[in-house]
């Protein structure tokens, strides 16, 4: 029997539909996968309903016609949903319950990890996860497994992942009108993290950052355990518009000099490189337009020094700045934005380096640090799959 | 004061610009330094004065086409050519037409060279489009005009329908305008080239507007026996004047007149203006006395600024790419234009800053285009 999963992210620059396959007991896959542009969305929220359900119809339009490519038919019917932008927010929430028996049973660690989950939330918010951070004993904490610990009340510290229940709808809206249903909404960062990092970085001390087109999410993990996450509303595309007002130029053409010219530290270039950039797509008299390769960093790297400030500020908020001993882990579309790497290696002094989703399929691919949340939503559905086999809705899709 | 001697300049950038530039002089009627900027050479037909055509081979002489970032090119390409032009030079007077490409381009990158690379203080006197004119003439006035601000010394920007009140045909209109904003001009030049009694040399304007920022600018001329109250009251009323806002933190008053010029007018014209604009603004008095020009007639000069140049005098010339020292916000950066694409999205708000206005306007960066 072969599992096949469906993940759709709506992001702010693509909107992208990866399909995911496994046999029973084997390694997950990416099997195939499309991105088109995505349209009506901006910051990583839906302006436009019809035409990002337009942009939903097309990556899966696009995806079935790699699929018969391919000799295979497949028809979607669901999908797990990945989520991002400035809406989401992690809460912590402590469950406890008193220990029944002298030494902790298994039904004492299910009945704290129900409690865990009564934390109410307004009407207006959607949990997207609940992430277990570490079990404590009485006032003995960082506990891994409690099972057969002495103690009197046992309890588990979380994390409720949460987002603005409209912003999802409006997701399932778009989704809905391009007939894919929408299963789970994940948090994009908590699954690039889990698609990119293993245990021991998650021992060791990290931060995973994702770099979308609307939004940057972080999440930091110690002793196995999410010790923060957030989003903060700013992404590729402040980059782009950025260049676009300081050089007067169309988006389009900001986003060119951004992915061909640009970089996040200014004089990163070697010495062959010209002082002067090329703007293209300009009519026949505006064919000679060059810009300032120095004015053109400085205006990228204002704005990536502005979002490490954001970032500094959340690793001396959880009180690790000097503690991301397996360094700090680039996952996104925007990670390849030239110098970033190095930008951050210098400001927050630490290694960097970009995420490879621990998925199969992608080894043709370059930059597969943009795959890492869909993989791990694929991931996400492919664990949950093989805990549940009964739950045969978890399938995102079917062979015909 | 020979034009030789003079370190002040007058340039006209664009076609309006030169039309302007050229009634200036023939109305100041007196050696005037003049330089005229054009991407068309036609500006240039017929003229007595220096003549610098930007973009060269680029645009040919043929003119910027309505682009801005033509215009914007062809400056840069020509500041060699343009600092050939500017020895001596302390402050220079562009006046100009907004709405058109090198008009709004060309202005931009002048002030900002002027200011920022040679240190000489620039004063913008701008022309704003008819209201009736087309979206894309208005879309370039009003994206330029805050990045004008933000690197003249001073700049005033008037709407050509206040300029020209009450003339319904187009050319008369056109030429009205044209006409009420070089007579202003003339004003303010004959203020500063032929001081009278209360001066206000060059050097002292100069200091007067580093930093005085966006302003507004209006003159008048009465001839009777009731001149004093009637160039106060025509002040007050004046639509030039006026924006609804009592934004004033510092005013210049140039009052001309000629050799019957009385005292009583003087202090009934500042105790006016005052009492109109503001009493607890910065306030400067200038005057004029010139028979020649002035015979039986008094014109005020009024200049309104929304900053006080003495809290804004600043080093002219910061390191090229590094942050500006000065206090305060760009003025792009607190105006919407600033948002670009997120215009109309909730703002991304940190630490009290807008996070959709670009990075480099926030942090007052300057660039080395």
């Amino acid at each position: 029997m072969i599992n096949i999963y469906a993940a759709l992210e709506i992001g702010t620059s693509k909107t992208v539909l990866a399909i995911g396959e496994a046999p029973t007991g084997q390694k997950l896959k990416l099997s195939c996968w499309a991105e088109i542009p995505s349209s009506g969305v901006r910051k990583s929220q839906i302006l436009d309903i019809s035409q990002a359900a337009q942009s939903v119809r097309s990556v899966i339009r696009e995806i079935e016609k790699k699929q018969l490519a391919k000799g295979d038919s497949i028809t979607i019917g669901n999908a797990f949903l990945v989520v991002n932008g400035q809406h989401i927010k992690a809460d912590p929430f402590q469950g406890s319950v008193p220990i029944a028996r002298r030494t902790v049973s298994s039904e004492d660690i299910e009945e704290v990890q129900q409690s865990a989950t009564t934390m109410p939330l307004p009407r207006d918010r959607e949990r997207l996860d609940i992430v277990e951070r570490a079990y404590s004993i009485d006032d003995f904490g960082g506990v891994a497994d409690p099972k057969g610990m002495a103690g009197r009340i046992l309890k588990l510290d979380t994390f409720h992942i949460h987002a603005e229940a409209n912003r999802i709808n409006d997701a399932r809206t778009a989704a809905g009108e391009a007939h894919l249903e929408l299963r789970d909404p994940l948090f994009a960062v908590t699954c690039a993290a889990d698609a990119v990092l293993d245990e021991t970085e998650k021992r060791d001390g990290c931060m995973v950052i994702d770099c979308g087109g609307g939004s940057t999410g972080w999440a930091i993990y110690s002793d196995n355990g999410l010790v923060a996450t957030g989003v903060i509303g700013v992404g590729g595309d402040h980059i782009t518009n950025d260049i676009a007002t300081a050089f007067q130029t169309t988006q389009a053409q900001a986003e060119d000099l951004k992915t061909r010219e640009a970089s996040a530290i200014v004089g990163a270039t070697g010495e062959d490189a010209s002082p002067r950039v090329h703007l293209a797509g300009f009519s026949t008299m505006m064919d000679q337009r060059t810009i300032s390769r120095h004015a053109l960093n400085t205006v990228v790297n204002s704005r990536c020094r502005e979002i490490v400030d954001i970032l500094r500020e959340a690793l001396e908020e959880a009180d690790m700045q000097h503690r991301l001993h397996s360094g700090i882990i680039l996952t996104g579309g925007g990670a390849a934005m030239r110098g970033l790497n190095e930008l951050l290696k210098r400001e927050l002094g630490a290694n960097v380096r970009f995420g490879v989703p621990n998925i199969g399929g992608l080894e043709d691919e370059n930059h597969t640090e943009r795959f890492a949340a869909i993989s791990g939503a694929l991931l996400y559905a492919h664990r949950n799959y093989e805990q549940k086999s009964f739950l045969q809705t978890l399938f995102g899709g079917f062979r015909k | 004061m020979s034009e030789k001697s003079s370190t002040m300049l007058l340039m006209g950038v664009g076609g309006a610009g030169c039309r302007i530039a050229r009634r200036i002089v023939e109305l100041f009627n007196g050696p005037i330094k003049t330089l005229l900027v054009d991407t068309d050479d036609k500006s240039f037909d017929n003229s007595d004065s220096p003549c610098l055509l930007l973009g060269g081979e680029r645009l040919s002489g043929r003119g910027a086409g309505g682009e801005i970032v033509s215009a914007r090119m062809a400056a840069e390409d020509s500041m060699g050519a343009l600092d050939k032009n500017l020895a001596g030079i302390r402050l220079a007077c562009i006046v100009t037409g907004l709405g058109g490409g090198t008009g709004s381009g060309a202005t931009y990158e002048i002030a900002k060279h002027l200011k920022q690379k040679l240190g000489i203080a620039c004063i913008v006197f701008a022309t704003r489009p008819f209201s009736f004119e087309g979206e894309a003439r208005h879309r370039n006035s009003r994206g330029m005009i805050p990045m004008i601000a933000e690197v003249a010394s001073a700049s005033f920007f008037q709407q050509l329908d206040k300029l020209a009140q009450n003339i319904d045909n187009m050319e008369q209109a056109m030429a009205k305008a044209i006409e009420t904003l070089a007579a202003s001009v003339t004003l303010f030049w004959r203020l500063i080239e032929k001081p009278g009694y209360i001066r206000l040399d060059s050097e002292k304007m100069r200091k007067l507007v580093q930093g005085a920022g966006r302003g507004r600018f209006a003159s008048v001329t009465f001839a009777d026996s009731d001149r004093a109250r009637k160039c106060v009251d025509a002040l007050s009323d004046s639509r030039l004047l006026s924006d609804g806002t009592n934004n004033v933190k510092s005013m210049l008053c140039g009052v001309l007149a000629g050799d019957d010029l009385r005292l009583s007018e003087i202090a009934q014209i500042a105790q006016g203006v005052q009492i109109a604009y503001g009493t607890n603004s910065d306030f400067e008095l200038a005057t004029v006395n010139d028979e020649e020009s002035f015979s039986g007639t008094l014109s005020v000069v009024l200049m309104l600024f929304e900053n006080s140049p003495k809290e804004t005098l600043v080093a002219e010339k910061p390191a090229r790419g590094s942050r500006k020292t000065r206090s305060g916000k760009n003025a792009l950066a607190a105006s919407p234009q600033g948002r670009g694409r997120f215009n109309n999205s909730a703002p991304t708000i940190w630490r009290g800053e807008d996070l959709d206005i670009p990075t480099y306007l926030r942090q007052n960066i300057i660039l080395d285009f």
